[in-house]
């Protein structure tokens, strides 16, 4: 600590006067202002005129903020890995199929789980997929591999799914960010990885809150003039050494600060909805992460990921699954007619997807355990041929019989569906190309 | 007899530490930086060298450089009247015995490592990582010793922060590989994981034969009712069964059959890829890995990857576009300096302070920043801001407020509270080992800044901010605003920005207002969140 008393000798070989008469004004001790001394000074009354850089006025209500042209998704993502058996692909008529039966659906001849009848009559806008494979079994080997397309390497820094498609099909011009997952953090669900950070999705922990510190800690009149005094301590370091740094970081403070003072953040805000239709898309957070997944798409959000929790169902899985698909069924069938109703499914691809699903022989504590081997998914909107189901397995459901999807075949599907070239090649940090898919086929049933 | 004593001693004494004085080295260094770099450009085009930087924006830089943290209004004063002619050299010795020093760098070679985990769970280890890497550093262990002991590591990952980069890479021989030699070597020896490297002369052997050295560890859970945690292994005893999957240990490594997957492959040979020095077939796990840190830490790209990185990090830039690239299919900028200094820090004994006190000694550390230079400008010719890690911004703000971080409340969670930095470092933190222009801000990070109630009750709460007082106790406006200025930037305030201060505060509005809307408006500018 500087000796207070020293400072009257050193100012003879004083270097920095203006250092010393502060010095000698203000003197504190461990943070606690311990002296001062009050000087008269002439403040001239300088007639500068308040600063004109003011950015955060030209927040104006967009008038593209509704999605005209461009592609958008909706990845809703069942964390644990949902039991094909208990959804989209029961097997009645065999042991392995439990104690789940099979209902009918709005297309003759397709019959999925009795746990999931809202979606029973949606069908006509589904594709289920009943031959994924995969050979990753771990949680988060699988979490990653279906979030990116790849599986973790050392020393690559992949991208997400939703990553790559805001950067590429991403609307610049939004205030809203282009990525968004709802229901907090999820491991190894990744994000922007090489491309930046500006890809990174923006996180909500749940649909009934407003995303972290979108909200002011001031009033409106007070956070603009914060924002003018922060605007005049920028230039010192912008004319020296900072110059394109503050200039990023202004650019990146105004559309922080236009996102927040954006009419689009209404978006977040459920309590918009009319309550007929939050009605529609029933309870819980789940139904509430679906709706806000709509608002949001509607104000331009090029891919929006709805996180359900708890499907790892080894033990009590029939009862376990039918209490998740209840959470899950009459939202995600609702989000379906809504888009649908308002004339936004075409240009929306809805996927439900888990990391993997279960195993056929139910376990002795009356749960399914980890199989990669054959699961399914479902697909809806997008330009996605409803009413199909892609694939089959074996009575016993341990083997794909017909069509084989790869996970390859699945995000090239999906990039497909969003006209996006999944050939096109990212450059690494280290100056390696990159493809969005390495290899795989779309699956062209799903199409036309 | 007791002279001829001191004597021998004296001989043996000198002869044992190599270590050049770091003063002259720095001379060297920028001697050949001059020859090999300015020299050749100036025949083409006038070069415009930096200056040296004044004395205070030195002693924020190098604070945060060394102890990751910003310094006082009281040491800014301290050091910049201090008539001392080698007071620079004295602060950097001081700096680094200060114990903040090693936890600093640990943190940041803890970010190396974590950035890269394949699973989110094994930042469990992170703690323990922390935690005794800090102790090395401030004992001033050699950077050989330092890499062994993360190479050959086993047992409990919270109790041995030595596991690491194995907890990190979940175990698994070909990712602990690629890990080991991108972190000590900065060789991408992974990318010939599955094809002879496109770019470079490895071949897709030579990956699997590193990847030999680790077949027998893993990374298993402790069995302990009473806390969670995993133990890295390695094992010596191998039945005839095959192991179940990847993740088990095997007795030797198999390079897996590219056109036939399910088939068994070939067994590699463990051999160091840079000398083609072997083990034999049935080597313990200790003997090999142990063997392994020998040849690897003896490796002159061991020193370079190491010299590299840090005279990245201090400069601004490294010798090699990337830190975690480089390798002899790479041309640094600078060739002389970086093999002189690459031979000076072995000969040192792989000694990180000397190295750290020598680069800090160059001009060329020294030089004023600029703007980061574009691919046509020449490099070293100054300095380059960087954006402070996540540590460094967060020490930075509980400083500038006199924050006492054990005061602050920890956020309720399931497993128990969670660090209020740990929670900071969700937002801030950024991957150390790329290239520092892609390591931009976020709007999530801004907003965290302006409108976190966490952050900002750094500016008026009286139970944990200094700024109250400091208003109520500082009747003089321009005393306050200068203050402020040195607390956050470490520096004054220019003209200009004292008339800001001046017509913000006519604008009728309280003084308290004022002057919490300064602090938050310094904080929130680039400026506070670079080092200069």
């Amino acid at each position: 600590m500087f000796p207070v008393s020293n400072v009257t000798k050193m100012k003879a070989h004083a270097m920095n006067t203006p250092l010393i008469q502060h010095l000698t004004n203000v003197a504190t001790r461990q943070g606690h202002v311990i002296r001062r001394r009050d000087f008269l000074r002439n403040i001239t009354a300088a007639g500068l005129a308040a600063s004109t850089w003011s950015w955060t006025d030209t927040i104006a209500a967009s008038a593209e903020q509704m999605r005209s042209q461009g592609m958008a998704c909706i990845l809703l993502w069942m964390q644990g890995g949902p039991s094909q058996f208990e959804t989209f692909s029961p097997k009645p008529n065999h042991a392995n199929g439990g104690e789940t039966k099979a209902i009918g659906t709005s297309v003759p001849g397709i019959q999925i789980a009795e746990n999931l009848p809202f979606c029973a009559k949606v069908m006509d806008d589904l594709a289920i997929i009943r031959s994924m494979s995969s050979k990753e079994g771990n949680h988060q080997r699988a979490t990653y591999l279906l979030h990116h397309g790849y599986l973790p390497m050392g020393g690559v820094n992949f991208p997400s799914l939703g990553s790559n498609v805001a950067h590429q099909i991403g609307n610049a011009a939004n205030q809203l960010p282009n990525f968004v997952r709802i229901g907090g953090r999820l491991a190894n669900s990744g994000g922007g990885g090489f491309l930046g950070v500006e890809y990174d999705p923006l996180v909500l922990r749940s649909a009934n809150r407003p995303p972290d510190n979108t909200k002011p800690l001031t009033d409106t009149g007070r956070y603009h003039r914060r924002l003018r005094l922060l605007g005049s301590m920028e230039s010192t370091f912008a004319e020296n050494e900072g110059s394109q740094i503050v200039s990023d970081h202004r650019k990146l403070v105004e559309s922080a600060s236009d996102m927040i003072m954006s009419p689009g953040m209404d978006a977040f805000d459920l309590e918009k909805e009319p309550t007929s239709l939050r009605a529609s898309y029933g309870q819980g957070e789940f139904a509430a992460g679906c709706m806000m997944a709509r608002r949001l798409v509607e104000q331009g959000v090029t891919f929006v990921e709805v996180v359900s929790n708890g499907w790892d169902t080894h033990l009590d899985g029939f009862n376990r699954t039918r209490e998740l698909t209840s959470q899950i069924d009459q939202p995600m069938a609702a989000l379906i007619g809504d888009l649908k109703q308002r004339g936004m499914l075409e240009k929306t691809l809805v996927v439900w997807l888990g990391e993997f699903g279960r195993t056929p022989k139910v376990n002795p504590r009356a749960g399914r355990d980890h199989f990669p081997r054959a699961f399914n998914a479902v697909l809806a909107g997008g330009g996605v041929r409803g009413g199909q189901v892609i694939g089959a397995t074996n009575d016993a459901g341990t083997e794909v019989t017909d069509r084989p999807v790869a996970i390859t075949d699945f995000f090239r599907s999906i990039y497909h569906a969003l006209d996006i070239d999944a050939d096109e090649e990212n450059i690494s940090r280290v100056g390696r190309p990159i493809k969005l898919v390495d290899g795989g086929e779309v699956v062209t049933e799903l199409f036309g | 007899m007791l002279r001829y004593i001191f004597y021998l001693w004296l001989f043996i004494g000198t002869s044992l530490v190599h270590a050049e004085s770091p003063r002259r080295l720095a001379e060297r260094i920028d001697q050949a930086l001059q020859n090999e770099v300015f020299a050749e450009q100036a025949q083409t085009e006038e070069i415009l060298l930096a200056p040296r930087t004044d004395d205070i924006t030195f002693v924020r830089r190098v604070w945060l450089d060394i102890v990751g943290d910003i310094p006082t209004p009281e040491e800014l004063t301290a050091f910049v009247l201090d008539p001392a002619q080698d007071k620079r050299s004295q602060l950097v010795d001081r700096l680094l015995a200060n114990p903040h020093y090693g936890q600093n760098w640990a943190r940041y070679w803890r970010d190396v490592v974590f950035f890269r985990a394949l699973d989110e769970r094994s930042e469990i280890a992170a703690g323990a990582m922390e935690a005794d890497l800090t102790e090395w550093l401030n004992e001033g262990r050699p950077w050989s010793e330092i890499a062994t002991e993360f190479i050959t590591a086993h047992g409990d990952v919270l109790e041995n922060g030595g596991t690491a980069i194995m907890m990190a890479q979940d175990g698994m021989t070909e990712e602990t590989t690629a890990e080991v030699s991108r972190i000590f070597l900065g060789i991408q020896i992974q990318c010939a994981q599955c094809h002879d490297h496109p770019y470079d002369r490895w071949k897709r052997e030579q990956f699997h034969e590193l990847a030999a050295f680790f077949p027998r560890i893993a990374v298993r859970p402790v069995r302990d009712l009473t806390r969670k945690s995993f133990e890295v292994i390695g094992s010596d005893r191998f039945g005839r069964k095959q192991p179940k999957n990847e993740r088990f240990p095997t007795a030797e490594h198999q390079m897996p059959d590219l056109e036939n997957p399910e088939a068994p492959g070939t067994q590699m040979e463990p051999t160091f890829f840079l000398t083609s020095a072997k083990v034999p077939w049935g080597t313990s796990d200790a003997a090999r890995r142990s063997q392994l840190a020998q040849w690897l830490t003896g490796n002159e790209w061991f020193a370079t990857a190491l010299v590299n990185r840090m005279w990245a990090e201090l400069a601004g830039e490294g010798f090699y576009t990337s830190v975690e690239d480089i390798g002899p299919d790479r041309t640094p900028v600078a060739p002389t300096a970086v093999k002189l200094l690459s031979r000076k820090f072995k000969e040192s004994g792989y000694n990180l302070k000397w190295l750290i006190k020598t680069i800090c000694q160059t001009e060329a550390y020294q030089r004023e920043s600029r703007p980061q230079r574009g691919s046509d400008g020449t490099p070293f010719v100054a300095n380059v801001p960087q954006r402070l890690r996540s540590d460094q911004l967060y020490n930075a703000l509980l400083t500038a407020f006199d924050v006492k971080e054990y005061q602050l409340p920890r956020k309720r969670g399931p497993q128990g509270g969670k660090d209020p930095r740990a929670t900071f470092a969700e937002a801030f933190a950024y991957d150390p080992s790329i290239n520092r222009a892609e390591a931009v801000a976020s709007i999530p990070q801004v907003l965290a800044l302006m409108n976190s109630p966490r952050v900002n009750q750094f500016f008026h709460n009286k139970q944990f901010s200094v700024v109250p007082e400091l208003i109520r106790e500082i009747d003089h406006d321009e005393d306050l605003t200068v203050e402020l200025f040195l607390r956050c930037l470490g520096r004054q305030p220019s003209p200009e920005e004292l008339d800001a201060v001046k017509t913000y505060r006519k604008e009728g509005i309280s003084r308290r207002e004022v002057f919490e809307d300064l602090a938050w408006s310094l904080v929130n500018c680039a400026e506070f969140q670079h080092r200069r």
